[in-house]
């Protein structure tokens, strides 16, 4: 029963999920497009020079991908278990219902970690060819943020998506629109150093926040 | 699991809210703390001061002497010395020393730290001007260096390590006594100065260094100082006068500067300056240096003459921002704020400031009781909220909302 319903959830966001994977890609290779054209016009060392000194971010048009593919992974996943209520058939089958929400959130949270990842090493790999060790380093702490904001946006859709309530809908999509621009402020590069592991530890406790709404919906609350 | 998942979920309502709130409180209340501009005079040998009060602007003397603008610029001729000479009121002379624009511009100076210049990340590689070109401007090199068990030069369109040059500097550093890694690279990283003098480099022992190249080849120099005197910062400088090479400020919070071509460090007669929490602006003319020390409730300006003794010193004083009555305003509303950017710092972070005093308890009593009559409306069990009481006692309006915007109904 637990492959049957890895397969539901993977048919639910695969298109999404393949289609984001790609565009990814083709941002950082863009960029990365746009750092060898700099390169060839006006020199390795400007380039180089710019980031260190001038705080120019090469990489600053994926600040708000991961954040998209968060919510779209997010919509795609759980906007359809709420169409007809169909989460309620989850619900009936003989297994514990946090547990069954829990294995719908852990494929979700998987298939956008890996994605991530691969956008994470693709561009580590593609910064290392380019750039020497310590602006890699600061773009790693400048971008890790920017991929938490996608995960939080993530375990947030599943919570706004799922309340039954409309009032509450409403707040919870306040509370989150004040929570994800914390992953999103401006800084130096390299800014985010210090602040990186709270905020991948807050992004931790947020990630079962599904169960709330979840076990809301299947209260009936109205 | 669902009990949990709530309060999680009011843990990061109430971080953001406790971000948020006091940001909008902020944005909406706060009024500008009028810093005047206060500047020793040479004519008159006191200090002049520019300011604002009630929204009408003064232009006065220490002992309280009131001027109008065009007399205040002629009290203060080195600093206004175009408008003097446009309106023809520019002396011949002042103390004996004559008013040649190009004496005063290449005597004239002026040096800005911030706290978050010293608290921000740093490129960890730099590029290494040849000092000694020959050509009339800087060109920016090839590759950058860093360093740390050596001193490596990376080649920025190989973005290899040039070999060659990475044993020649590491040695010339060797043969000085430096102790690797760096711990601070000071210099002027821009093509756009007068002159290259390369860096000031802290060692993992704290000896300062002198680092430049001159013809490819490596120039060091071990600046003398006091044993146990550690630099927090090296502000170097690229002054027409040619007469120092850079401020630096100790762990003893003094102001040092090292002079050009002797190494002599010396410090300046200026009282403790927190290079933590406080800004320094160095203005210098023919005949004085203006130290202004400025903190968050107050400014010091120390004077020294052109042998940097000190002549005077001035001091003003002003509330701190939570001691206006915005500020006391906002203690009766918050009993924190947590900021993600500070002024003292680069840094992105948590910055948490509590509020001083208790007057926020009366508002977290109120919203007690809002949320006690909340419950009571719901005809829900007390006893099951007693965890919700304790968030909103502790936290106040954060709390408050937090707990409404994802209520406890889980368990009535």
């Amino acid at each position: 029963m637990l492959k049957s319903m890895i397969y539901k959830e993977w048919l639910k966001i695969r298109w999404f999920l393949i289609g984001a994977a790609i565009l990814g890609l083709f941002i950082i290779a863009y960029m990365f497009m746009n750092v060898q054209r700099s390169i060839t016009f006006q020199g390795a060392n400007a380039v180089w020079y710019n980031i260190l000194f001038l705080n120019k971010m090469i990489f600053g048009i994926m600040k708000y991908v991961p954040l998209l593919i968060g919510i779209g992974i997010g919509v795609a996943q759980y906007f359809p278990e709420t169409v007809n209520k169909r989460i309620k058939l989850t619900f009936h089958l003989p297994l514990f219902e946090n547990r069954a929400l829990m294995m719908m959130l852990s494929v979700g949270m998987i298939c956008l970690l890996l994605t991530y990842l691969l956008h994470f090493m693709v561009f580590w790999m593609l910064s290392n060819y380019y750039f020497a060790h310590e602006i890699t380093v600061a773009s790693l702490i400048t971008i890790t943020p920017w991929f938490l904001s996608g995960l939080a946006a993530y375990f947030l859709v599943g919570l706004i998506v799922l309340e039954p309530v409309w009032k509450y809908r409403i707040l919870y999509a306040f509370a989150a629109a004040m929570f994800v621009p914390l992953y999103l402020k401006s800084g130096m590069i390299g800014a985010y150093g210090p602040i990186n592991i709270p905020l991948a530890l807050l992004t931790v406790l947020i990630s079962v926040s599904l169960l709330f709404s979840a076990y809301r919906f299947r209260k009936g609350e109205m | 699991m669902k009990n949990l998942s709530r309060y999680n979920l009011i843990v990061i309502s109430i971080i953001s809210l406790s971000v948020i709130l006091p940001w909008i409180y902020w944005l909406s209340f706060e009024k500008p703390i009028p810093k005047p501009f206060v500047m020793y005079s040479c004519v008159d040998d006191c200090f002049m001061i520019r300011g604002s009060e009630n929204g009408k602007s003064y232009r006065m003397n220490e002992h309280g002497e009131m001027f109008t603008r065009e007399e205040f610029e002629q009290k203060l001729p080195l600093l206004n010395i175009r408008q003097l000479m446009i309106s023809r009121t520019l002396p011949d002379s002042i103390k004996g020393v004559e008013m040649d624009p190009h004496v005063v511009n290449k005597a004239r100076s002026f040096y800005r730290y911030k706290p978050s210049t010293k608290n921000a990340p740093k490129p960890g590689l730099y590029p290494m001007f040849e000092s000694e070109s020959g050509r009339a401007k800087l060109e920016m090199p090839e590759d950058f260096f860093r360093i740390n068990s050596r001193m490596e030069f990376i080649d920025a369109d190989r973005n290899k390590i040039n070999e060659a040059k990475t044993a020649l500097f590491t040695g010339a550093l060797q043969h000085f006594g430096f102790k690797f890694p760096a711990k601070m690279i000071e210099g002027i990283p821009t093509t756009r100065k007068s002159c290259d003098e390369g860096y000031f480099v802290v060692d993992n022992a704290d000896q300062v260094f002198h680092v430049k190249m001159e013809q490819g080849q490596p120039y060091v120099q071990q600046v003398e100082i006091p044993k146990g005197l550690i630099f927090k910062h090296i502000g170097c400088v690229d002054f027409r006068n040619k007469l120092f090479y850079c401020y630096l400020i100790g762990h003893d919070h003094n102001i040092y500067i090292i002079t050009q071509d002797d190494y002599y460090l010396k410090r300046l007669p200026v009282d403790e300056f927190n290079p933590e929490n406080q800004q320094l602006r160095i203005y210098s003319d023919l005949f004085n240096y203006n130290v202004i020390a400025l903190a968050e409730d107050f400014m010091k300006v120390t004077v020294l003459d052109d042998n940097m003794e000190k002549v005077d010193v001035f001091y003003k004083s002003w509330k701190k921002r939570s001691e206006r009555p915005e500020g006391k305003v906002f203690s009766y509303l918050f009993p924190l704020q947590l900021n993600l950017v500070d002024e003292n710092n680069a840094f992105i972070n948590f910055y948490f400031h509590l509020t001083k005093g208790f007057n926020w308890i009366i508002l977290h009593i109120v919203l007690l009781g809002s949320h006690f009559l909340i419950i009571r409306k719901r005809k829900a069990k007390l006893k099951n909220h007693i965890v919700d009481f304790g968030i909103v006692l502790v936290s106040g309006l954060f709390g408050f909302l937090a707990v409404n915007i994802f209520p406890n109904k889980l368990n009535d």
